[in-house]
């Protein structure tokens, strides 16, 4: 359902949905049924001439069924979608697939910057790829990133990913995705950070295999040549 | 019944273009800019003093033509764009919400009319003797006296914080700031920059530029 408003680019954004749409459904079922059964008393049982109301107190047997069936079956639920999301958690947070490209996430007040290795492959060498507000990624790749921050607390937020991850200060937390699908996408922090923290915008970029090699070639030189002169640095 | 509420929501509707109408006709411009400087204060502090904790420097007073182009670089990422520039950054999302050019002279306008804060020294040893002979060649553009020259696109340096000159002075020779093709003044700065050797030589004429402002003249050891 959420699908139908925000694409679906990463490995693990269905499953993600499929937990989403689950307990939407679940919830809403019985919040409806609930509501459906309230309002039903509130008429059924409407003030009428002649008939006095009735003080109940919920200890008999036949009164108390009314909690405890439906609580029961409410808890039934909940362990239902307690299953599910436990499954999606293992896979989207405590298991780590093996990495084709590891790319380093830099939190700040107010911006994202992004390294990523050059042609060695290797991140903190002298060919890496140093971007601000945008990150390029080849579709179909696994990457792990590192996420770091300069200063305080962030979230690193990529939503056509469902992937939301707290970047701590002091820490290199790490994580992965695999992008589904081309495109320009949003990246923003999901933690107030401070007066800035609506204005820092980053973006993803998703790109073929041609595009990604494209780029990477175009930003290696400039890198390279930026190193080897005194202007080194710099985007 | 129903003419009367269409009446009334007439009279309310008009009653709110009124006021929409009337509020920016109120408004010159200097207050414009201290209603959108209540964005900078966070960092800059209301006197415009600035505050190193936040890597603010101090912008008070400052000319005016000079604070709008760098709000215009901010804006469009010159400034605050390059991945080692942690306090430009900072600045970067200010220049995303000053949308309007208008907006970003306001602002200028009202922190050119903040009295001038002299910065407490924070560097210590500097040579001021020696920086007097290396300051010559900056003096060309900032003017002897280090009050800068609107004509040739060099702000005043003699009110300014010595830790913020010290670091922009290195975010120019490592090409933190000024390799942007379209920043033709940081382009300038880059190689005068370059002249100064290293860290003693900027600390150098950097204690001379505090000489020339009205700021204590040595920081505490």
């Amino acid at each position: 359902m959420i699908e139908r408003f925000l694409p679906v680019a990463s490995t693990y954004a269905g499953d993600i949905d499929f937990v989403f749409d689950l307990i939407f459904w679940t919830v809403g079922f019985w919040f409806l049924l609930a509501q459906g059964v309230f309002f039903w008393l509130l008429v059924r049982f409407r003030k009428r001439d002649g008939v006095r109301a009735q003080y109940v107190t919920g200890e008999l047997k036949s009164e108390k069924r009314f909690i405890t069936i439906p609580h029961a079956l409410v808890l039934v639920c909940d362990v239902f979608i307690v299953f599910f999301a436990i499954r999606v958690w293992y896979d989207v947070k405590q298991h780590l697939p093996e990495a084709q490209q590891t790319v380093r996430v830099v939190a700040q007040q107010w911006a994202w910057s992004f390294v990523q290795p050059g042609p060695d492959g290797r991140l903190d060498t002298a060919d890496d790829i140093k971007t601000v507000d945008e990150l390029h990624v080849q579709v179909g790749t696994t990457y792990h990133f590192q996420l770091v921050s300069r200063d305080v607390v962030h979230s690193f937020s990529v939503p056509v990913f469902r992937l939301k991850q707290d970047v701590i200060p002091g820490r290199v937390i790490t994580g992965w995705f695999e992008p589904t699908r081309t495109g320009t996408f949003d990246i923003q922090c999901a933690e107030i950070c401070g007066i800035g923290h609506g204005y820092m915008p980053g973006r993803i970029v998703i790109e073929t295999a041609e595009q990604h090699a494209a780029w990477m070639a175009s930003h290696s030189n400039r890198e390279i040549a930026a190193a080897s002169g005194p202007a080194a640095g710099g985007r | 019944m129903i003419s009367r509420w269409k009446r009334a929501a007439r009279g309310v509707a008009f009653v709110l273009s009124a006021v929409a109408l009337a509020a920016p006709a109120t408004a010159d411009e200097g207050s414009r800019g201290r209603e959108l400087y209540g964005f900078c204060r966070q960092c800059h502090m209301d006197n415009g003093a600035g505050n190193p904790l936040y890597l603010a420097p101090n912008i008070a007073g400052l000319p005016e033509w000079y604070v709008a182009r760098q709000l215009d670089k901010f804006h469009s990422g010159i400034r605050g764009t390059n991945f080692d520039d942690v306090a430009g950054m900072r600045m970067r999302p200010v220049g995303i919400w000053l949308e309007k050019e208008s907006d970003r002279k306001a602002v200028a306008a009202y922190v050119a009319s903040l009295p001038i804060v002299e910065p407490a020294p924070t560097l210590v040893g500097g040579d001021p003797e020696r920086g007097k002979a290396l300051y010559a060649p900056c003096s060309a553009c900032h003017g002897p006296d280090a009050k800068g020259m609107e004509a040739l696109g060099a702000p005043a340096l003699d009110h300014q914080d010595d830790w913020y000159l010290l670091t922009q002075l290195e975010h120019f020779k490592s090409g933190i700031r000024g390799s942007k093709p379209q920043d033709v003044q940081g382009a300038q700065m880059r190689p005068m920059a370059m002249l100064l050797a290293d860290e003693q030589a900027m600390k150098d004429v950097i204690a001379y530029i505090m000489t020339l402002g009205g700021a204590p003249k040595t920081a505490k050891e």
